[in-house]
């Protein structure tokens, strides 16, 4: 994954592109989010499509960092391909909306996961974050 | 396709919520520290929307597999805070399927009744993609 320095979410503005991050999710990070979330289901070589999400996540924060009290508020989540573990991803997003209440920024994070064969998961994350944070 | 969708039931304890801010690098002290979650308005730690999220993935990749890898689709409201101790019940109520696609409304509740998560889900009975309709 590419480093750079990291934001506050509550400072991006509308149409802020995400640095693309290049990853893959090796078999101990989904037996440990596996083990984490309760889930026995036996998946094989293949990535729970929660779990690409969950860790893509985890890749954005290299990028973005949540102030204090950050909520998660709403997600939507398109799953187009199976992935499985080893497979080279690339994460590409920006911010697709941005708002401000109360205090509160609120902001839509929009993210593609990719294979080598093309999208594999499409998401929508809300983020409720204090504007104090910027 | 399966189509039956079982409830899925699970207690959410706080090692649970430990486990998993180290599998997806979210260590939100909302997540994992009593002391700070006691300073803000749930009064104590609450769970990652993702990791209470994941028991909906989990039910409905246990009716449709390999369809909801290639086809799921989620879109959710985190309603309200899952607290560390509450038993968690995700449950789905199918509606008619449309244009070869099943649709659920899906939630999560905890031992009182309480809303936690609420939303949508859908997956194509062949496990192929539809042209996205939002």
């Amino acid at each position: 994954m590419t480093s750079t320095s990291r934001t506050s979410i509550a400072a991006l503005p509308r149409g802020h592109e995400l640095e693309r991050s290049d990853f893959a999710l090796l078999r101990e990070q989904v037996d440990a989010y596996l083990r984490a979330t309760g889930d026995a289901t036996i998946y094989g070589s293949a990535v729970p499509p929660l779990a690409i999400l969950a860790l893509a996540l985890t890749a954005l924060q290299a990028q973005i960092w949540l102030p204090k009290g950050s909520l998660h508020t709403g997600q939507e989540v398109e799953h187009v391909r199976e992935v499985d573990t080893g497979d080279p991803l690339t994460l590409t997003g920006r911010i697709a909306q941005r708002s401000e209440r109360q205090g509160y920024v609120i902001s839509v994070i929009e993210l593609e996961v990719s294979t080598s064969d093309g999208v594999a998961l499409r998401a929508r994350t809300t983020i409720m974050a204090p504007g104090g944070g910027a | 396709m399966t189509g039956l969708v079982q409830p899925v039931v699970r207690e959410i304890t706080q090692s649970q919520i430990d486990a998993y801010a180290a599998a997806s690098g979210d260590d939100n002290p909302i997540h994992v520290d009593p002391a700070f979650a006691a300073t803000t308005p749930f009064g104590g730690t609450i769970a990652h929307g993702m990791l209470v999220l994941a028991l909906i993935g989990e039910m409905m990749h246990d009716a449709h597999g390999e369809a909801w890898r290639n086809s799921g689709r989620l879109k959710v409201r985190f309603k309200a805070p899952t607290r560390a101790g509450d038993t968690v019940t995700a449950s789905a109520t199918p509606s008619k399927p449309s244009d070869g696609t099943q649709e659920y409304a899906v939630q999560c509740a905890n031992q009182h009744g309480e809303i936690l998560i609420e939303g949508r889900a859908s997956v194509s009975e062949d496990g192929r993609r539809r042209p996205s309709s939002s």
